[in-house]
């Protein structure tokens, strides 16, 4: 009897604990998730939406939303919603502008498996997970996709002009532009050799400028031994830069301010090289498919390298479900999306693990953006709050500079531009007591 | 007496309503202007940043350091310079216009309407569509000029001209608004004035200025007020012109506004960018009361 009792109760206390426990994980597994995901590269919506369908199918309770607009109306978004906590629960960014909010508190940091996922060696390039440091040494977001530089170039123009291949060096990139450049029978430029980035907002001429800065042994703000910064380019690879511009512009006439530029001017066939991110491949493609052109890696100069801008995934402090949030950056981070990816959109993945093969076979063009050679660095964006400024405001002075013809054969003036310039730079760096004197 | 009192109390009563009545438009006109400008006032005397909650008051630090501050003297400028130049513009333009047709016919309307489409076609899309005619390779400007044998313009690429070209696209904006309320105040001139001076022998420009300009002087007011106050916030068209994409053909143009908005929402140095505001505030309030003593003084 008292045996029997004992069974029962076990009997009842095992059905009891599993119909509970069942009841608790079926309850889990029903309650809806909605996931808000913002990104600030409108092309890259479908992937999202693409791999969220993918996610829900997998999590049917899981519900992702996506909403890209052009960067700098995305930028000013953040600034507006994560301070308010009302940004999405998955934020896309490069880790320079989000360092602002990083720094005020406003983003949390990843969490351990995460960090663990994204420190793993050989996993996504040292100098952007790197980056990913705030100034309290914490891991925040998780690497997603790069812009790495290649050259662009206009196989046919190239051989019209009898020219071998890509430059390989900042004086043959300086030589061929020349005997690229192309006038009509008024001596307008109708097709520049280089088309070099000479305007618009935002601080995207500084990263340009910074682009060809480095090759000539330059930085815009480099960092002293006891971790502070100073402007880096008031010194000869700064003028050596500014006068390529100079030149190019005013001297060997190689562009010129009024006609088109960047990835439109090449598919339009009315420049003959640029230098460009790899979604340059996936929107000629889309407007331009009998183009023919190849890549080449950045040309070398005193020193070689390319400037890589990482973008990331955050996730908001706002964020309900963070695990879930996570798992879905991670999903995102599979072979096959970023895969998908590159086929879709032409952006590189940050993984340097991740097996691209049939991409690159597809497309062997993007090979020139994960070029590696032991002499070829890759850099990227220091993890300072105010580099945003003191890039933008650096660009504001670059594009006047670009429309000064008087800097012709003017070391004097081009000087005291970089002279000026170098001044704003670590007046902001004052400012933020971050200068080094 | 017991009148007297009745009818004090029924003035009471009405005056009680009245400002009852004008309670909840003070409230809301005190909530959504006065306050953020109150604070705006407070906000410049600190280092108030858009990303943090603490902020320490600085005096008049930022100030200060606007005086010293090349990209704001740059804007103030670029402002002074747009403001004065579509200001009399299209309130020249918007009188001339309004007095060739003040004459009712059958095609008024369609012309008064013609002259409206753009006061209320969205700044964002007219910016666009400006853009494109301004675009040196393939804008309809430069393609015009060059069946005289001019040679491209790059009309957004340099600064001086961009100032400009962004004054032609604003007066084309905002004359048809301007001829329209000098429009209704030419038609409701009473027409005895004018017949007394032909009596007295005025035609022509004497008619012009001895009856309409003085009886249009507080419609000219109006008009040079909004004008100018529109002018000094000016930022749509000179953001999506030259500025508001990478890469854009265009330069940026600084004005007030623009670098307002650069310092408070891209560096998030609110207490700095409210120092601007509380300038701009200043000027256009100088302005206003400059050009109500110039009308009063006259009349």
């Amino acid at each position: 009897m008292k045996k029997a009792f004992l069974v029962l109760s076990v009997i009842v206390l095992v059905v009891c604990t599993i119909s509970a426990g069942g009841k608790t994980e079926k309850s889990q597994a029903a309650q809806p998730i909605t996931l808000s995901l913002w990104g600030g590269w409108p092309e890259i919506q479908p992937v999202y939406e693409k791999v969220a369908a993918d996610y829900t199918k997998l999590h049917p309770n899981v519900t992702i939303k996506i909403l890209t607009h052009p960067l700098r109306e995305f930028e000013q978004k953040l600034s507006a919603t994560i301070p308010a906590d009302q940004a999405s629960d998955i934020i896309e960014a490069s880790p320079y502008p989000v360092q602002k909010f990083i720094a005020a508190g406003l983003l949390p940091p990843a969490p351990p498996k995460i960090v663990e996922y994204m420190t793993k060696a050989g996993r996504f390039p040292e100098a952007l997970v790197e980056a990913n440091k705030g100034e309290d040494g914490k891991y925040y977001g998780l690497n997603y996709f790069q812009g790495r530089h290649a050259i662009f170039w206009n196989t046919d123009m190239f051989k019209e002009a009898g020219l071998p291949g890509a430059p390989k060096t900042m004086d043959e990139l300086i030589s061929y532009a020349q005997k690229l450049a192309k006038r009509d029978a008024q001596g307008n430029l109708i097709r520049s050799g280089l088309s070099l980035r000479l305007s618009g907002g935002g601080s995207g001429v500084g990263e340009k400028f910074w682009m060809y800065l480095y090759p000539f042994g330059g930085s815009i703000i480099e960092q002293a031994p006891n971790g502070k910064w100073k402007a880096g380019y008031n010194n000869e690879a700064g003028f050596n830069t500014l006068k390529m511009y100079i030149d190019m512009v005013w001297k060997f006439k190689t562009d010129d301010h009024k006609i088109k530029h960047d990835a439109e001017a090449f598919q339009l066939q009315q420049t003959a090289m640029f230098a460009r991110e790899s979604w340059v491949i996936g929107d000629t493609k889309k407007k331009a498919p009998a183009l023919n052109y190849d890549t080449a890696p950045m040309p070398r100069g005193t020193r070689w390298g390319d400037l890589s801008t990482g973008v990331n995934l955050y996730v908001s402090r706002s964020c309900k479900n963070p695990d879930t949030a996570w798992d879905f950056i991670l999903f995102l981070n599979s072979d096959e999306n970023l895969r998908y990816l590159l086929d879709t959109t032409g952006w590189l993945p940050q993984r340097m693990d991740a097996d691209l093969k049939a991409s690159l076979d597809k497309e062997p063009r993007y090979k020139a953006f994960l070029f590696s050679h032991p002499d070829y660095k890759i850099f990227t964006y220091p993890t300072l709050p105010e580099y945003d400024e003191i890039l933008t405001k650096f660009a504001e002075r670059m594009v006047k500079a670009f429309l000064d013809s008087s800097l012709v054969d003017n070391p004097d003036g081009i000087r005291k531009v970089l002279a000026d310039a170098a001044a704003e730079t670590n007046a902001i760096l004052k400012r933020a007591g971050k200068l080094a004197e | 007496m017991r009148q007297g009192v009745s009818k004090w109390s029924l003035e009471r009563k009405r005056r009680t309503f009245c400002y009852l009545s004008l309670l909840p438009v003070f409230g809301i006109f005190t909530i959504i202007r006065i306050i953020p400008i109150a604070r705006t006032f407070i906000l410049s005397l600190t280092d108030a940043s858009l990303i943090s909650l603490k902020s320490n008051f600085i005096g008049f630090e930022n100030y200060k350091n606007l005086i010293t501050d090349d990209l704001f003297h740059q804007a103030l400028v670029n402002t002074t310079l747009f403001a004065f130049s579509t200001v009399c513009l299209s309130v020249v333009l918007g009188l001339l216009l309004s007095l060739l047709m003040k004459r009712k016919t059958t095609l008024s309307p369609l012309y008064e309407t013609i002259y409206f489409l753009p006061v209320i076609t969205p700044m964002v899309p007219v910016a666009i569509i400006w853009k494109w005619i301004y675009d040196p390779s393939y804008g309809l400007i430069n393609y015009m000029l060059s069946w005289f044998g001019v040679k491209p313009i790059g009309w957004l690429v340099y600064p001086n001209i961009a100032l400009w070209a962004i004054v032609i696209l604003s007066v084309w904006k905002v004359v048809g608004y301007n001829m329209m309320i000098f429009l209704v105040g030419l038609r409701n001139i009473p027409s005895m004035y004018y017949e007394a001076a032909l009596i007295d022998g005025a035609i022509g420009a004497n008619l012009f200025r001895y009856i309409t300009l003085p009886l249009l002087k507080p419609i000219l007011l109006f008009i040079t007020v909004v004008t100018t106050i529109n002018s000094y916030n000016v930022f749509t068209q000179v953001y999506v012109m030259t500025t508001g994409l990478q890469g854009a053909p265009g330069n940026t143009v600084r004005v007030l506004v623009y670098d307002i908005w650069e310092n408070a929402f891209r560096y998030s140095r609110m207490g700095y960018a409210s120092a601007e505001a509380v300038i701009l505030f200043s000027i256009i309030l100088l302005l206003t009361l400059v050009q109500f003593k110039i009308v009063k003084s006259e009349s």
